[in-house]
């Protein structure tokens, strides 16, 4: 979620790229590595795009680059090609392998891959202490001398060992893969060999990719190659896999595995270790059929409390009322109307649609509170990996709508932020899901700042209304995602998601986390909220306000049967939801919305398209047509859904 | 004890007419494999001679040592198919043609392995029961098949894996990545609401449909 701070090392000498499985620990030791900041959470597929920092040892100046974490370097998914092609292009100049100590097995098998390619590489034992604790020890000597690389054992969050990671950036001299495949296989990679393209990678390395039917590769083949050479290419590829019932790319798996398992019987010991922790046995129970369940429900009740009640309405009412409201804003008022008696000027800073009155105090007042505890309470599930756990238990819920279980990862991102969550539908594996996952998480799911004041608002209400808002929302959600699991084109991919260790979480990384995340959210959000408060501010100096209140007023007050203030809080809606949201909050406060009211003006605004940014991001990852044809369908059917519940609302007339 | 070819056809014949309700001599016949064995009339005189069958008009019965006869090139039968299918993923047309060829070969040692390989299944791919064999009837082997899907496996068991059988290389390749191959050993966490299987120190949760496709030796 800071890509911009993230300004490409030009000037460097060589550049050093942490490769390994996914949640192994590599984005914690590109933060002891470089002080930079990349987020790090306990589930896989934290990072989806590179991140880049500066090292320097020795008198010299390195790039260190983060990348996403791969099972292999034939990609299955858009964050693992993120990888493979780092490692495809001319920036790597030497590897740094970091591997789950305990999982060697997986690690080993992405190590045999990197040395195929003619990388330098060095390998970092990550998380050497959970090994010890699980009873596994492990032989670095041996292993070092079976693969020829230094190996050096670390555990990232307790920074053990760092200082000894300057060996990889000096590794200059890769060693020659000593890998074999059966004989047909080796007469395909030979012939291959001479009609791959160059690249920084050995020719075997990409013959054997070939081999694997590596579809991803085909945009670099066709910039690189005759179409004669990749027809030739395909029918060399075809020829083996003629001489054989299963795919290539298994039998190729296959036989790596078997060097990896006979090298871990070198490695590896094994002794029993007590597996009885607390932390295995709420790992166990939060993925239980019935159990699961109620620990479910627990946390989004300490959600609840935790982010609406303490966040949103204790820390909310304090700093609106206390410092804002009776302490910042009179005293800014009083010295704006110092300097300029009156007119425009004042009207801008401290008027009703001033930058003071509303744009800082919605943002400062409102939404950061609300932010900075939900950014705390997330950051806490993060780390704690309950939100893979999740995943198995929405699982069949999600195939209804034409996903698996592990889109609820960028779902429940998306409380987060909704346009950092459209980058990560990155780990889903087809197109379709992408598409899916992008359109519910842009009509659904409320990122951190709105659901905050949204669950501030129901608060105040009662839990009945959080119910009614959450059941509504969810209802649509799946309603719309069933539809289009129908209408998308496209196929679902296979539920297969690593389920990390619970573990618990370190104070040092959430509070880095959070600090990191509530600056982005003052960057982004902070020039919006200015931006819609001056359009406000405009519209209503030429009295454009009440025309459009007057157009908008069938509609707000006829068919949503709002107040007609209420347009005001849509129109800045469509900038971003969570500055409707806080609008609305305020009429709220006012009195001038009925319980009914307030949950229909929530879910109508709940379907709104999160902010500008993730249309943006909307288009830079779906592409503009895509983007446009969900904008079409968004807003108007949000519109329509606020509108049904309005009537059946009022029909049922619930007590709230 | 040789049996001819034809006769051991025309068995396997009165054994499955026998199932569908009918014991016409002239519905057996009739039946296509019966004609291209070239057995007619005269192979079921011939057979009643050797005591393998009665012929009374148009009616057909089975002799006890027919009777065991047909019973036994059934099994082999049945249990072939369903070998040619499963393990070796070959599809219908040719599981038909290879499952006849091959039964007559089958010795009882091997056709009681292959039982126990494919878990003492109890129908053949069309669903019609596989005559149970000595080696269905040892009861402790009955229950425990040497090789069963791990969805049949219970909570907290491990199993080896044999063989995966996926028609789709995506997922077979996706499976290798993660270290899951035959040889490799997974232990089941729990069945629902997803699978939770443990390879190693490693957790991963599986859809159903995926599980069933991995073949696996329980251990104990």
């Amino acid at each position: 979620m800071h890509k911009h701070e993230d300004a490409p090392i030009k000037h460097a000498s060589s550049n050093l790229v942490l490769v390994g499985n996914p949640n192994v620990g590599k984005s914690v030791i590109f933060g002891a590595l470089t002080g930079r900041y990349a987020t790090v959470s306990n589930y896989p597929g934290t990072t989806v795009e590179v991140a880049r920092g500066a090292f320097t040892a020795r008198g010299r100046s390195f790039g260190v680059i983060d990348s996403p974490g791969v099972n292999s370097l034939v990609p299955m998914s858009e964050d693992e090609r993120v990888t493979r092609d780092i490692l495809l292009g001319h920036e790597a100049d030497a590897v740094l392998q970091v591997m789950d100590a305990k999982n060697l097995r997986r690690g080993l098998l992405v190590t045999i891959q990197l040395v195929e390619m003619g990388l330098p590489v060095t390998l970092a034992l990550n998380m050497y202490d959970e090994a010890g604790e699980r009873g596994i020890t492990i032989d670095d000597d041996v292993l070092s001398r079976l693969t020829g690389l230094r190996v050096i054992p670390t555990i990232a969050t307790q920074r053990w060992n760092m200082d000894k990671l300057d060996h990889a950036f000096f590794n200059d001299t890769p060693v020659s893969s000593e890998m074999r495949y059966p004989q047909a296989i080796e007469d395909g990679i030979k012939a291959l060999e001479t009609i791959a393209p160059r690249a920084r990678i050995t020719a075997r390395a990409l013959a054997i990719m070939l081999l694997s039917g590596d579809t991803t590769l085909d945009g670099f083949l066709k910039r690189s190659l005759s179409e004669d050479g990749i027809r030739k290419i395909e029918a060399t590829r075809r020829e083996v896999q003629a001489r054989f019932t299963e795919p290539l790319g298994y039998i190729i798996n296959r036989a790596r595995l078997k060097v990896v398992d006979a090298m871990i019987g070198k490695v590896v010991t094994r002794s029993e270790a007590g597996h009885g922790r607390i932390a295995s046995f709420i790992g166990r129970y939060s993925t239980h059929p019935v159990w699961g369940i109620p620990i479910l429900l627990a946390v989004l009740f300490i959600m609840y409390e935790f982010v609406g009640v303490l966040g949103a309405g204790k820390s909310v009412d304090f700093l609106q009322r206390m410092v804002f409201e009776a302490y910042l804003n009179p005293w800014v008022t009083r010295v704006v109307e110092y300097a300029f008696p009156s007119g425009v000027i004042r009207d801008l800073i401290v008027g009703e649609y001033g930058l003071v009155t509303m744009a800082l105090t919605y943002a400062i007042a409102i939404i950061l509170p609300v932010v900075g505890f939900f950014f705390i309470f997330f950051g806490f599930l993060e780390d704690s990996g309950y939100l893979p756990r999740l995943a198995v238990m929405v699982d069949r819920v999600f195939k209804s709508m034409g996903l698996n279980g592990k889109a609820v990862l960028p779902m429940v991102l998306g409380l987060g932020c909704d346009t950092m969550a459209t980058m990560t539908t990155r780990i889903l594996e087809t197109k379709k899901e992408r598409v899916i996952v992008t359109l519910l998480l842009a009509l659904g799911v409320p990122c951190s700042a709105q659901l905050g004041v949204i669950l501030g608002m129901l608060a105040a209400i009662s839990w009945k209304a959080t119910v009614i808002w959450a059941g509504a929302v969810l209802f649509i959600m799946f309603i719309v995602g069933y539809a289009s699991s129908k209408i998308v084109p496209g196929a679902a991919s296979d539920f297969m998601l690593e389920i990390p260790p619970i573990r618990l979480p370190q104070f040092r990384n959430i509070v880095l986390k959070t600090v990191v995340r509530v600056q982005w959210y003052l960057k982004e959000a902070v020039p919006l909220f200015i931006l819609g408060t001056l359009f406000l501010f405009v519209l209503d100096k030429t009295h454009a306000l009440g025309a459009v209140e007057y157009v908008a007023s069938p509609f707000v007050v006829g068919f949503l049967n709002l107040p007609i203030e209420a347009t005001q809080a849509f129109i800045v809606g469509f900038l971003r939801r969570d500055y409707g949201a806080a609008g609305l909050f305020a009429l709220q406060q006012k009195g001038m919305l009925d319980p009914i009211q307030v949950v229909v003006s929530l879910v109508t605004i709940t379907l709104f398209i999160p902010c500008i940014a993730n249309l943006f991001m909307i288009i830079k990852e779906r592409g503009l047509k895509t983007a446009i044809i969900m904008t079409a369908f968004i807003f108007p059917f949000a519109a329509l859904m606020g509108g049904i519940l309005n009537l059946i609302l009022r029909l049922l007339n619930p007590s709230l | 004890m040789a049996v001819d070819k034809a006769f051991e056809e025309v068995l396997e014949f009165v054994w499955s007419l026998r199932e569908a309700g009918s014991n016409s001599i002239k519905a057996l016949l009739e039946i296509d494999e019966v004609k291209e064995a070239e057995a007619d009339s005269s192979t079921l005189e011939a057979m009643q001679r050797d005591g393998l069958l009665t012929l009374d008009n148009d009616s057909i019965t089975l002799t006890n040592k027919g009777e065991k006869l047909a019973e036994a090139a059934i099994r082999r039968h049945r249990l072939a198919e369903r070998l040619l299918t499963e393990v070796l993923a070959m599809d219908t047309d040719s599981v038909e043609k290879n499952a006849c060829s091959f039964e007559h070969t089958l010795s009882p040692e091997v056709t009681d392995r292959i039982c126990a390989l494919l878990g003492h299944p109890p129908t053949c791919p069309h669903g019609l029961p596989v005559p149970r064999g000595e080696c269905c009837k040892k009861s402790k082997d009955a229950v425990k098949p040497i090789v069963e899907p791990l969805t049949e496996l219970g909570v907290g068991d491990s199993g080896r894996i044999i063989f995966i059988l996926s028609g789709s290389h995506a997922r077979l390749d996706k499976l290798s990545a993660l270290g899951i191959v035959p040889g490799s050993v997974l232990h089941v966490h729990q069945k629902r609401p997803a699978f939770v299987l443990q390879l190693g120190e490693t957790s991963l949760a599986f859809d159903a449909d995926i599980v069933k496709e991995i073949y696996v030796k329980k251990m104990s």
